[in-house]
C-alpha cells in the first residue's frame, strides 16, 4: 500500500512488523503434504497418532493482534511451556469473536482447548452456546474494577474504549460524539464490525450507555465519518496508521505503545465527555477440550503476576493484578476518562442484537 | 463467478454421429454425481443449522437484494458501455505494444480480486498516488475514493470492462474484409460505420456478456469484503460469510444462499437462449481501416484513459510490491509454503477442471437426445448460482459432521470446490467447440473406424488443444486467486497466496500484502498466458 514517507517512519512496530518471525506463532507441518500420506496411514492402519501422546498440546484460539510475534501469545507461551510440560499452540482466528464462531462451527471436531480474548460483553452469549466449561479457580486477588464473579471466564486484562488520534494530524480532537458528528465529512473514522471484533461491539454498548434511546441518532451522525468497518481491530488500526483514518477505535491504553516503543508522543486517546465504556478481556476452557485440567492450568497462570507482567507491553491493557513499580512508565501518564460508563450483562445478552441492528440499520 | 450460456440447438442432430454409448454413460455419472453432492452439502447446511440454537434471520434480505442488483446493474451498464468504446478504440489503432495490451486486458478476467481491491487503495486511497499528487500539486486532497459503493464499482470496472472490451473486439475483429471495404468504398463517417457495421457485430455478443458480468458483480466477494466498508455495501456472497463466520447464524446463511440462487437463476435462465461467452485469448489482428479526425482523437482518449484506469492500478500493485521488502518474504517459510499450497491446489484443480469438462462435453456431443443434452448441462450451471462460501460451509459441515476435523480435509475439499466453480467457464470454453467438431468429423471417424480413445487422441484433443489449454489456464488461475473458498478452510498451517494476503491486510502487515499482491499478479498474467501456448506445443508435439 503506498504511504506518505512521514508516516511509514512512525510506524508502530506493532502495526508495522519490521522483524516478523518467519512464521508466525504455529509452525507444523504443511497439511497439503501431510494429508496424503495421513490418508494412506489411516488406510494402512498405522497408528501416527501414537506419538501425538508423548507431549500434551494445548491448543489456544484467539485473535489475530494477540498470537502475533509482537503481541502476548509468544512470551506466554514461553513462560507456560517452562513450568507445563507441554506444548502451546496459538492459533489466530480472524478476530475475537471470530475465534468463538470458529469453534462454533467445527463443533466437536475442534482443535481448541481454549479461547482467549472474549469480553465481558460477549461472555454472556459464548455462556449460552454451552461449549465452555468452570474454570474452577479462586480469583480473589484480583484487581479489576468490578469483583470478578463469572465461574466460567477468568478476565486477563482490560482497558477503556476510546478513539486514537495522531496530534500531528488532528491537533484539537473532539470531546464527544456530538463534537465528533459536527465534524466536516472529511473527518474519517475506522471502526470494528459488532458481529466480529469485542471493541466494535463495544462501541455498540459505549453509545447505548451514553445515549440509551437516542443511540440510533448518535449513529447516523457518524455514518457519513465511518471510513470502513473492519471485521477485526488490526485492520482498522493499520488503516489508521497508514494515514487513511483520522481517528480509530481503540483503547485509552494504546497511546502507551507508542511511547513505549516508539518514543512518539503524537498518539494520544481522545477523552469523551459522555465518558468511556470499560472491557474486560476474559479466556474460557472449551467443554470439548481433552485437556482440561492442563486448559485450566493455563488459566491460571494467565491471572498470575508472572503472566500479567507480559500484558501491559505486549497488548497494551491494564493487568488485571497490582503489578506496582513492575508497570511500565508508559502506562503511568496515561489519560483517564474522567467517568465510566457501564451496562450489566444480563441486558447486554438480552439487548446485544437489536442494538447491533440499530447500528447496522443506521450505517445502511 | 459468470455463466457460460447455454448454446443454440442444434434441431436435427442427426444420427450420423458415431455411436459412443460410453461417453454418455460417463457424462450422465458425474452429471449425478455432481448434482448429489450438491444436494448433500445444501443437506448438511439445513441439517446443521436446524440442530444448532440461534439462527436469528435479522438480515434485511430485501435490503441486500437491491443494493447488490444497483451495484451490479451499474457495474455491468458502465462495463458495457466502457468495453465497447475500448474495443472500438482498439479495432482501429495500431500502437507498440497493443499485442501487451490486448494480452492483459484478457488476462483481466482471471486477476485475483484481492489483488485489484489492493491496486484500488494504492491509487484512490487517501495516501495514495492520486491523493499525493493532487496535495502536492494543488494543496488538497479529494479523500478516499477507494471506499464505498463508487469504490467497488470501480474496481469491478477494472476486471469487467477490459473482460468484455477483449470479447467484443473479437467480435469486431470477425467482421469479414468485404463488408469493410464495401463500408470504405461507400465513404462511412465513423458513426456511420460504428451503426452500420460494427453494432450489428457486436449485439449479439452483449446480453449473453452483460449477463456474464452481472452475476460475476453481483456474487463479488474479496473486493467488497476489502473496499466495501462494512455493512453499508456488501453482496449477499459477503453477508452469508458474516452470518457464517460474525454470527454463526447458519438459519440466516441458508436464506441468503437460496435468494442468491434464486435471483442468479433468473439471469442464467434470461440469458440462457443466448450464445455462450467463450473466454478470447488469441491475437487481434486489428482492421487497416482507420478513422480520421475528430474520430480517432477520441480513440486515443478512450484507450488513454482505459490503460490508464486499467494498468494504473496494477502497476501501482507490483510498484509497492518492489518497493517493499520483497527479500524478506521471499525468505520466508511460510511464504514458500503457501506459494506451494496454492500451486498444487491451482493445478489440481486445474485438471479436475478439465476431467469434469471433457467427461461432461464429450458425453454431450454425443447423446443426440434433447432431454439428456439438456439434463447433462445442468449441473453445470447449476453450480453457477450455488454461492462459493455456501459451497465452502456446505463442504465444512459435511466434513465435520462425518467426525473429520475440517483442516484435515481441506487440501482435498478446496480443490474440488474450485474446480466446480472453474466449470462454468470451462464448459464455455470446451463445450461449443467440442459440438462442432463432433459433427464436422463424424464422417471422418466412422470411416476411419475409430473407437472413443482413439477419436479423442487422434482427433478431438490436437484439434482442441488451444481450448484444452485455455481451460486449464483459466481454472488454474481461478483457483490460484481464490479468496471465497479459502477464506472458510484456510488455517494457519494450510494457506494460499490470496488467504495470507488477505491475513497480512488484516494484521498491519502491509507490506507483506504488497510484495504478495505484486507476485499474486505477475504470476497469474504469465499462467494465463503461458499455460495455453505450452499445452498447444505439448499436444502438437504428440500427434
Amino acid at each position: 500500500m503506498a504511504r506518505a514517507p512521514a508516516l511509514t517512519t512512525g510506524l508502530h512496530p506493532r502495526f508495522h512488523d519490521r522483524n516478523p518471525g518467519p512464521d508466525g506463532p504455529r509452525e507444523r507441518d504443511d497439511p497439503m503434504i501431510k494429508s496424503i500420506p495421513l490418508a494412506l496411514a489411516v488406510l494402512a492402519g498405522a497408528a501416527t497418532a501414537a506419538t501425538a501422546q508423548e507431549t500434551p498440546n494445548l491448543t489456544i484460539y484467539t485473535y489475530d493482534a494477540f498470537a502475533a510475534d509482537w503481541g502476548p501469545g509468544p512470551q506466554l507461551k514461553e513462560g507456560f511451556e517452562a513450568q507445563c510440560d507441554c506444548i502451546v499452540e496459538f492459533i489466530a482466528a480472524d478476530s475475537s469473536i471470530g475465534a468463538l464462531r470458529r469453534v462454533q462451527l467445527e463443533g466437536d471436531t475442534t482443535d481448541a482447548d481454549l479461547i482467549v480474548g472474549l469480553d465481558t460483553a460477549i461472555a454472556g452469549e459464548a455462556r449460552q452456546t454451552g461449549l465452555f466449561a468452570e474454570h474452577q479457580l479462586d480469583l480473589d486477588g484480583l484487581s479489576l474494577p468490578e469483583t470478578w464473579t463469572d465461574p466460567t471466564f477468568v478476565p486477563f486484562d482490560y482497558s477503556h474504549f476510546a478513539f486514537v488520534y495522531d496530534e500531528d494530524v488532528v491537533s484539537e480532537p473532539p470531546q464527544s460524539f456530538e463534537e465528533l458528528i459536527d465534524r466536516p465529512e472529511s473527518f474519517k473514522i475506522a471502526i470494528q464490525d459488532p458481529r466480529s471484533a469485542t471493541p466494535g461491539l463495544g462501541l455498540v454498548l459505549w453509545i447505548k450507555a451514553a445515549y440509551g434511546d437516542d443511540a440510533a441518532e448518535i449513529w447516523e451522525g457518524l455514518a457519513p465519518h465511518v471510513l470502513t468497518v473492519t471485521s477485526d481491530w488490526s485492520e482498522s488500526y493499520a488503516l489508521f496508521l497508514d494515514g487513511e483514518a483520522d481517528m480509530v477505535l481503540s483503547y485509552t491504553t494504546s497511546p502507551a505503545y507508542h511511547v513505549f516503543d516508539e518514543d512518539d508522543h503524537s498518539i494520544h486517546a481522545a477523552m469523551f465527555e459522555e465518558g468511556h465504556l470499560a472491557q474486560i478481556e476474559v479466556a474460557g476452557v472449551l467443554e470439548s477440550s481433552p485437556n482440561k485440567a492442563l486448559a485450566r492450568e493455563f488459566l491460571d497462570y494467565l491471572a498470575s503476576p508472572g503472566a500479567q507482567a507480559v500484558i501491559p507491553t505486549t497488548n497494551w491493557m491494564f493487568p488485571v493484578v497490582d503489578l506496582e513499580s513492575e508497570l511500565d512508565p508508559s502506562f503511568s501518564d496515561l489519560q483517564q476518562p474522567s467517568s465510566t460508563l457501564s451496562i450489566a450483562g444480563e441486558e447486554i445478552t438480552a439487548n446485544r442484537d437489536a442494538w447491533i441492528d440499530e447500528m447496522l440499520n443506521a450505517l445502511n | 463467478m459468470a455463466p457460460p450460456m447455454f448454446e443454440s440447438r442444434h434441431s436435427a442432430r442427426a444420427s450420423h454421429l458415431p455411436h459412443r454409448p460410453k461417453r454418455v454413460i460417463i457424462a450422465s455419472t458425474l452429471a449425478v454425481l455432481i448434482a448429489l453432492l450438491i444436494a448433500g452439502l445444501f443437506a448438511n447446511i439445513l441439517v446443521t443449522a436446524a440442530s444448532t440454537t440461534g439462527g436469528t434471520l435479522r438480515t434485511d434480505i430485501w435490503h441486500l437484494v437491491r443494493m447488490t442488483s444497483i451495484q451490479a446493474g451499474l457495474t455491468t451498464v458502465l462495463s458495457i458501455a466502457i468495453g465497447i468504446a475500448l474495443a472500438w478504440a482498439l479495432n482501429r489503432l495500431r500502437f507498440f505494444g497493443r499485442d501487451l495490451v490486448i494480452g492483459v486486458f484478457a488476462a483481466a478476467i482471471v486477476t485475483p480480486g484481492i489483488v485489484v481491491a489492493f491496486g484500488m487503495l494504492s491509487i484512490w486511497g487517501r495516501s495514495g498516488w492520486i491523493n499525493s499528487a493532487t496535495t502536492y500539486l494543488f494543496g488538497e486532497s479529494i479523500g478516499n475514493l477507494a471506499f464505498g459503493l463508487w469504490g467497488i464499482i470501480f474496481a469491478h470496472l477494472i476486471l469487467d470492462a477490459t473482460f468484455a472490451a477483449r470479447i467484443l473486439l473479437e467480435r469486431l475483429d470477425a467482421i469479414p474484409a468485404a463488408r469493410l471495404k464495401i463500408g470504405q468504398s461507400l465513404g462511412l463517417s465513423p458513426w456511420q460505420r460504428f451503426t452500420i457495421i460494427d453494432w450489428p457485430a457486436i449485439r449479439g455478443s452483449v446480453p449473453g456478456l452483460a449477463a456474464v458480468i452481472f452475476l460475476l458483480a453481483f456474487t463479488s466477494f474479496p473486493i467488497v469484503l476489502l473496499l466495501g466498508g462494512g455493512p453499508a455495501n456488501q453482496t449477499l456472497e459477503v453477508a452469508i460469510f458474516a452470518a457464517v463466520r460474525q454470527q454463526f447464524d447458519l438459519l440466516g446463511a441458508v436464506h441468503l444462499a437460496l435468494v442468491q440462487i434464486l435471483v442468479c437463476s433468473l439471469v442464467i435462465l434470461a440469458a440462457a437462449a443466448r450464445p455462450p461467452v467463450p473466454i478470447s485469448t488469441g491475437v487481434s489482428t486489428g482492421q487497416n481501416w482507420h478513422d480520421r479526425g475528430p474520430a480517432r482523437l477520441l480513440q486515443w482518449g478512450v484507450l488513454g484513459l482505459g490503460i490508464a484506469g486499467f494498468l494504473l492500478p496494477l502497476l501501482a500493485v507490483i510498484f509497492d510490491g518492489v518497493v517493499a521488502d520483497l527479500a524478506d518474504v521471499l525468505t520466508r517459510p511460510t511464504f514458500w509454503r503457501a506459494a506451494t499450497t496454492s500451486v498444487v491446489i491451482g493445478l489440481s484443480s486445474a485438471a479436475l477442471t478439465l476431467i469434469l469438462a471433457l467427461g461432461l462435453g464429450l458425453g454431450r456431443a454425443a447423446s443426440a437426445r434433447r432431454t439428456l443434452r439438456l439434463g447433462l448441462g445442468l449441473p453445470v450451471f447449476a453450480y453457477l448460482a450455488v454461492p462459493a462460501v455456501v459451497l465452502s460451509l456446505g463442504f465444512f459441515l459435511s466434513v465435520r459432521n462425518l467426525g473429520i476435523a475440517p483442516a484435515e480435509a481441506a487440501p482435498i475439499v478446496v480443490i474440488i470446490a474450485n474446480a466446480l466453480l472453474a466449470l462454468p467457464f470451462a464448459s464455455a470454453t470446451l463445450g461449443p467447440p467440442l459440438e462442432g467438431l463432433v459433427q464436422n468429423k463424424a464422417k471422418l471417424i466412422r470411416s476411419l473406424g475409430l473407437n472413443s480413445w482413439q477419436q479423442l487422441r487422434y482427433i478431438e484433443l490436437p484439434l482442441l488443444r488451444r481450448e484444452v489449454g485455455v481451460v486449464l489456464a483459466l481454472a488454474f488461475c481461478f483457483s490460484f486467486g481464490d479468496l471465497g473458498v479459502i477464506a472458510l478452510f484456510g488455517t494457519q498451517d494450510f494457506q494460499t497466496l490470496p488467504l495470507m494476503m488477505y491475513r497480512a491486510l488484516g494484521s498491519y502487515r502491509s507490506d507483506d500484502a504488497a510484495v504478495i499482491a505484486a507476485l499474486l499478479l505477475v504470476a497469474t498474467i504469465l499462467a494465463f498466458i503461458a499455460l495455453p501456448r505450452l499445452f498447444e506445443r505439448l499436444l502438437d508435439a504428440r500427434s
